[in-house]
């Protein structure tokens, strides 16, 4: 197994390099200027050369990309263009809201899904089946941001039922008590979570079905339904904990599609996650940003598929590590 | 035999218990005249709270909050002279010749970490804008101060260079007083992204509290003000990702304030949300249709179509745009006669007019330049090129994008074939600053004062002057305007040189949004000043008896 997770490692670290390496040549080339007034104001060329001299974008792009891995290197993802404060303390801030936010989604996302699956598993091809597989497959459908935008208008603006945006109440949240802060939380998240909780667990859903229904064909449940087990145990004990395998190796999948979904959920409802974060930095054409976020995603995104496998090998014995 | 499961009621205790917990929260009794809570739904986050190194309309908005200049401009206020001015940190001043200017600094204002606001900081002030490593983008405009001293603590001299209209605009609106006591010790290269931008010391009406990136921006009423004890208690900016959300917040009573509706549509929605009260105000935008005088990324050689003069006055009179306007805004906006914001009352003068919109006459200019239709596709052609040229419109304005389809629809009627280019507004400013563009939809934020953006815009040799228009009776015109002495002289060089701008017709003027803002109706005494949206605030109140909860709470 040591070989192999060597192997992956350095894969992955080959991968994050690449990415970064594509990403600095991306926004460089990308058309657009850092130092441009965004709001319509007279440009003042001297003041923009000079900001463009700070911050090193006045270098031949060779030079700032050996300066930026040098910066790297040393732990520093150097300063925002547009925010003008260190970029690893904006990530360090958006970063929790973040992953606050897809852990919560995440939840949304496989509760439902595998509840969904298993429920729809039990009453193949009935009416409540049927109706559930387009159900799920609509929510599947949806773009995000188009979700969020309506969950926002219908529970937020027109039925007060939870605040449409942020991620507490700046005005009375320090003066909650700590259940009462607790809430808030979770009153601000509700909508942002369920948003993306509720597209993924359509996904999961159809995939828990199927791999469900392929468990419940197999020789061992014949077998046990053939001894007379109850065939709710027999769905639960047997046939799920089989079908749960290749889920979990979504689990790896879904990190990806919930750190892009990020991106426009936190944008529709001025989450002040990592996807905001990127959003405007690449409006701004904040290279910095853009590139520590792209970074931390890639990165994320390499571990989580990593952690999948391992525990995808860890929950069936038939998977060694070793190829 | 079942048994019941027990966790659900565990989870349902659980939260009932939460509920009741939240519930109890530590209410504040505020009471009276200063409780009021204004929370202002931003459309972005504010980039830093150090002046002299930012020229972001959001930053200046809290700028206006908690740094004062010596003087500001009055509601509605010239920039002419010193008339249009009322006292800030000076409480007067007097020209001891005419290229001296004394300010006489008021001995009650006060830092907010306790010491006197002195001449010193004035020149520090001064010193700061003007220093090359500071690199102020209001360095240039403070270029006719040759020097500001401190006589002793209460008085400041400003000496300048030559005499002209905005002298005294210039020395004091471009510069925020700074405190020399907290800043002289931080280099002048390191300004950019100095700690004092992320936690300022101001002087203002009211102090900084927190900022939390992306998220919230919060300032507490400093009720020991000179000028007089604010009556909101704290001010909050609420940062959302856009326009559209900001109105959500403020529709559904998450926030109090937007400074702008812009669309019929959001002007509904704030309408039909029945606790806001509309305040129009003048507007510092104005949007037009540039044309580019040069090839289209080859700045050495003229455009083969807008070279022209006379193909460019042929597309301003066949363009319908009293129609585009009342489509786009429901007649929220006008049509300005030059390249002006509504803001520039004083220069929206019966002598410039709007150009006709006159289809027959735009066809004879075209086919007297040669643009006819030959085979019968519907597009003019002239030694077999089309009429035919790129439209870059920024896709983050639906508002422009309405237009640059108007403008097809309206040009085709005319044999002009007009294709729209939609891109990021970073990628329409790289197009412009390299010239590589036919025509563009752009929006310009205007100073009080034309002085700043239109010389730059169109002079020749103007950083922003994109499309390259060069006409030496316009310079001169503009030279005559910012250095005439008189206000109406000043009035008729500008008037006369936007009359110029008209007949050679560089772009096509097209729309002056009507600011609206929408405040919650419980607050009182509203006063928008158009160049700057917040800069009251301080006078704003909430009536007791208007007070909510939220208001209260912390009190």
């Amino acid at each position: 197994m040591l070989p192999w997770l060597l192997r992956r490692v350095a894969a992955g670290i080959a991968i994050v390099f690449a990415v970064v390496t594509l990403t600095f040549a991306a926004v460089h080339l990308a058309p657009g200027e850092p130092f441009q007034p965004a709001d319509g104001r007279p440009v003042n060329r001297a003041a923009t050369e000079r900001l463009r001299h700070v911050f090193g974008t006045d270098r031949p792009l060779p030079e700032q990309y050996v300066r930026y891995l040098a910066a790297l290197a040393r732990g520093e993802l150097g300063e925002s263009f547009s925010k003008r404060r260190p970029v690893a303390a904006m990530i360090g801030n958006a970063l929790p809201n973040t992953v606050l936010l897809a852990a919560t989604a995440l939840l949304i996302d496989f509760a439902l899904g595998i509840a969904i699956g298993v429920f729809q598993a039990a009453r193949v091809r009935r009416r409540s089946d049927v109706a559930l597989t387009n159900i799920t497959l609509f929510f599947y459908s949806l773009p995000t941001f188009w979700l969020g935008l309506v969950l926002l208008l219908v529970f937020g603006q027109w039925l007060h039922w939870f605040p449409v945006g942020g991620i507490t109440d700046p005005v009375v949240y320090d003066s909650l008590s700590f259940a009462g802060k607790l809430l808030d939380r979770l009153r601000h998240l509700a909508l942002p979570a369920l948003t993306l909780g509720l597209v993924g667990a359509g996904g999961t859903a159809r995939f828990q079905r199927a791999a469900l229904l392929e468990a419940l064909g197999q020789d061992y449940v014949r077998t046990a339904r053939a001894k007379g087990v109850a065939e709710s145990r027999v769905l639960v004990r047997h046939a799920l904990r089989d079908a749960l395998l290749p889920v979990i190796s979504l689990l790896g999948l879904a990190l990806p599609f919930l750190l892009t979904g990020a991106v426009l959920v936190e944008t529709v409802f001025s989450w002040p996650g990592l996807g905001k974060l990127a959003a405007d930095a690449i409006s701004a054409r904040d290279y910095p940003v853009v590139l520590g976020t792209t970074l931390l995603v890639c990165a994320a995104v390499v571990v989580g598929s990593l952690l999948a496998d391992l525990v995808t090998a860890a929950a069936d014995p038939r998977i060694r590590l070793s190829a | 035999m079942t048994t019941q499961p027990r966790f659900p009621h565990a989870a349902t205790a659980l939260l009932l218990a939460v509920l009741a917990a939240a519930s109890c929260t530590r209410r504040g009794g505020c009471t009276g005249e200063y409780c009021g809570t204004l929370v202002i739904a931003g459309t972005s986050d504010v980039t830093t709270l150090l002046p002299p190194v930012s020229d972001a309309a959001i930053d200046r908005d809290v700028f206006d909050q908690i740094l004062l200049r010596l003087a500001d401009l009055a509601p509605g206020g010239s920039t002419i002279g010193d008339a249009g001015f009322v006292p800030q940190l000076a409480n007067r001043w007097e020209w001891t010749d005419p290229l001296t200017l004394v300010f006489h600094l008021d001995p009650r204002a006060r830092w907010h970490d306790g010491p006197s606001v002195t001449a010193a900081d004035v020149a520090f002030t001064f010193a700061a804008y003007t220093d090359t490593a500071v690199n102020s983008p209001d360095r240039n405009t403070l270029g006719h101060i040759a020097s500001v001293s401190a006589l002793d603590s209460l008085t400041a001299v400003f000496h300048f260079r030559d005499r002209y209209p905005e002298m005294f605009y210039d020395a004091v609106f471009h510069m925020r007083i700074l405190p020399a006591h907290v800043l002289g010790s931080v280099p002048p290269a390191t300004w950019q992204t100095a700690e004092f931008g992320r936690a300022p010391v101001g002087d203002g009406p009211f102090r900084f509290v927190r900022w939390t990136p992306g998220q919230t921006l919060e300032l507490a009423a400093d009720s020991t003000f000179f000028l007089g004890r604010p009556h909101l208690r704290r001010l909050i900016w609420r940062f959302a990702s856009d326009l559209n959300t900001a109105i959500t917040q403020v529709a559904a009573g998450e926030a109090d304030a937007v400074e702008v509706l812009i669309t019929p549509t959001n002007i509904k929605r704030a309408q039909d949300a029945g606790h806001l009260t509309l305040y129009p105000y003048s507007g510092s935008t104005y949007t037009f249709l540039r044309f580019n005088l040069r090839a289209n990324g080859d700045s050495a050689h003229p455009h083969t179509i807008f070279a022209d003069p006379d193909v460019r006055r042929a597309l301003v009179l066949a363009t319908d745009r009293p129609r585009m306007l009342q489509s786009v805004f429901a007649g929220h906006a006008k049509i300005p006669p030059g390249p002006m914001p509504q803001l520039w009352a004083w220069l929206w003068v019966p002598q410039l007019t709007v150009p006709p919109f006159d289809t027959a006459q735009a066809s004879r200019l075209l086919s007297g330049r040669g643009w006819r239709d030959t085979n019968g596709d519907g597009v003019r052609d002239r030694n077999g090129k089309k009429l035919s040229f790129h439209l870059s419109v920024p896709s983050t304005s639906a508002v422009r994008q309405q237009y640059a389809q108007l403008l097809q629809e309206q040009l085709k009627a005319v044999g002009v074939e007009v294709l729209i280019d939609q891109m990021e507004t970073a990628t329409q400013q790289e197009r412009l600053h390299s010239g590589a563009f036919d025509t563009a939809l752009e929006s310009w934020n205007t100073d009080p004062s034309p002085t700043s953006s239109v010389p730059g815009n169109w002079g020749r040799g103007g950083g922003s002057n994109f499309g390259h228009y060069a006409s030496a009776t316009f310079d001169r015109q503009i030279a005559v305007a910012t250095s005439a002495t008189s206000p109406d002289s000043v009035t008729a060089a500008w008037i006369a040189a936007f009359g110029t701008l008209a007949q050679d017709a560089p772009g096509i003027m097209l729309f002056s949004v009507d600011m609206i803002a929408a405040v919650d109706s419980r607050v009182a005494g509203v006063r928008i000043r158009p160049d700057s949206w917040w800069a009251l605030l301080w006078t704003w109140r909430i009536p007791p008896d208007k007070l909510n909860e939220r208001d209260r709470v912390g009190g």
